[in-house]
């Protein structure tokens, strides 16, 4: 029998953020947030259009999870996503040419990620349709907030800059610009985000 | 197997549903879409011809966008020229077909409206009634004549070449004496931070003053740009840096013969984009000049 979600909706939406936190606490979508996160702007788009896929597919599985056939459910899942993809980025480059300019080429490469694929699975077609909104959400929050914070880092010590602004005036250390300097931020944000826990559950511990 | 044929007519469904969906989306928006483009591709030529807000366009400011058309006949290979050209008061497309060495072998008017000739659908049409089977056509670049009243102003060439990931796709001003006077980096793909740089002013604006006997030479050296000289570079960038015109003057001398710096860490994009902008320029060159002979020999009135 399936039991329903006994979060409130605020309650989902700090899951998101913060509890299960898709990049730093459930390590998924490593791929764009070590990739693309190399500027705050690249993290700001692509965090802003990932929300808006999540939100959208989660909607349209819970509303259509009693008609998906059990065992195809991965194929349904990337087909929503696709068409979601597809429609956001028709719609972006037909009314908004300029936000078009800067992110077009981001959002084509949010159908392959897991972690919209994975919450559908966990979340969205087993909930309600309103559950799933505020969850899918925070997970996008949680995306936005990980990618914002690793673009700001890589492109303060990587290039000197905030939104293409000097700030600097020089480059730290150019290396953050590459891949690979991706891999030692998330962790770091890993290991802070832990951190965080540890002392949060010391508090509690002690006041209770 | 019941099984089966339920999955394989969900799926089924489910697939036309997504087609309708994105179908019916592409449909709506895309009008708007190609007007954004075209906005864009008008945009970025007037920038590089160096109008902007503050300086508005005048009125007697005319593009004229030539197309060329690579034609086939069996072994033969043939040039086609989509020319706009003035008879008789008006202003009309016209096919020019020249042979490889140079002479005119053909001419015909071409039934197509002037702002639809942007569209490659309605330029395909066009000439396809003039081009039939079995000789075979296909579309190769174009280039834009800038006109101020009778004057030719610039001559503006989109272009593509490889470069160290993909493609790179820019748009050249060149003046009437083939001398670089703007590079705009359209399309790209190369390393954010590292190759991505070919954007930045510092890099772009080196090849604008680069006169054709320099471009022909031109190298690129793995050298570190100097400071005064990336100042005078990115004095745009900066609102108004600190040059007088004498000092603006001085530099532009002073590095006028010098090679393409090399971006740190990116050796091949920026070699990528020195060759790739030696081979258009060079090209077009030798083009224009054979189309400007046919032009003066025939008598052909071309709209620049």
């Amino acid at each position: 029998m399936k039991v329903a979600t006994t979060k409130s909706n605020t309650q989902l939406v700090l899951n998101g953020l913060l509890n299960e936190n898709p990049i730093f606490r459930l390590a998924l979508s490593m791929c764009p947030a070590v990739g693309i996160s190399t500027t705050v702007r690249n993290g700001l788009m692509l965090g802003v259009a990932v929300l808006f896929v999540q939100v959208c597919s989660s909607c349209t599985i819970a509303a259509i999870k009693n008609y998906i056939h059990p065992r195809i459910r991965i194929p349904t899942y990337t087909l929503t996503i696709a068409t979601w993809v597809t429609v956001i980025d028709l719609l972006l480059s037909a009314y908004f040419p300029v936000a078009y300019k800067a992110m077009g080429i981001f959002i084509k490469l949010i159908v392959a990620f897991a972690i919209i694929t994975m919450r559908l699975e966990v979340f969205a077609c087993k909930e309600s349709i309103g559950k799933s909104f505020w969850d899918g959400l925070g997970m996008g929050l949680g995306f936005l907030f990980g990618m914002v914070t690793l673009g700001f880092i890589r492109e303060l010590l990587g290039m000197g800059t905030l939104l293409g602004h000097d700030v600097l005036g020089f480059k730290p250390l150019l290396f953050f610009a590459l891949p690979f300097a991706g891999f030692f931020c998330v962790g770091f944000m890993m290991a802070v985000f832990n951190y965080v826990e540890l002392v949060f559950n010391r508090m509690k511990k002690k006041r209770g | 197997m019941r099984d089966i044929v339920q999955i394989v007519v969900r799926l089924t469904i489910s697939c036309l549903i997504a087609a309708f969906v994105m179908g019916a989306v592409f449909t709506v928006t895309d009008k708007a879409k190609k007007r954004n483009e075209h906005q864009d591709f008008q945009n970025t030529m007037l920038g590089l011809l160096g109008y902007s807000k503050s300086k508005p366009v005048p009125a007697d400011l005319k593009l004229h966008a030539v197309y060329r058309y690579v034609i086939e006949d069996g072994q033969a290979r043939y040039l086609g020229y989509m020319v706009p050209v003035i008879e008789d008061g008006k202003e009309s497309y016209q096919l020019l077909v020249v042979d490889p060495d140079g002479n005119l072998t053909k001419r015909a008017k071409l039934n197509i409206a002037l702002e639809k000739a942007m569209e490659s659908t309605e330029r395909d049409e066009a000439m396809a009634e003039v081009i039939k089977p079995p000789q075979r056509f296909h579309y190769a670049d174009s280039f834009i004549v800038a006109t101020l009243g009778k004057r030719r102003l610039a001559y503006l060439l989109p272009g593509e070449f490889p470069g160290f990931k993909t493609f790179i796709r820019v748009m050249l001003a060149l003046s009437p004496k083939f001398e670089i006077t703007g590079l705009e980096i359209l399309e790209q793909e190369e390393d954010p931070g590292l190759g991505a740089e070919i954007v930045q002013d510092y890099f772009k604006n080196q090849f604008v003053g680069k006169s054709f006997d320099k471009l022909k030479r031109l190298k690129v050296i793995k050298k570190p740009l100097p400071e005064e000289y990336r100042k005078y570079l990115e004095r745009n960038k900066y609102k108004g840096g600190n040059f007088t015109p004498e000092q603006i003057k001085e530099i532009q001398e002073k590095y006028k013969d010098a090679d393409i710096y090399a971006l740190t860490g990116a050796t091949i994009s920026s070699n990528a984009v020195t060759s790739g902008v030696k081979n258009m320029v060079k090209k077009f060159a030798y083009r224009e000049k054979m189309l400007e002979r046919i032009l003066a020999q025939q008598r052909i009135a071309a709209a620049f």
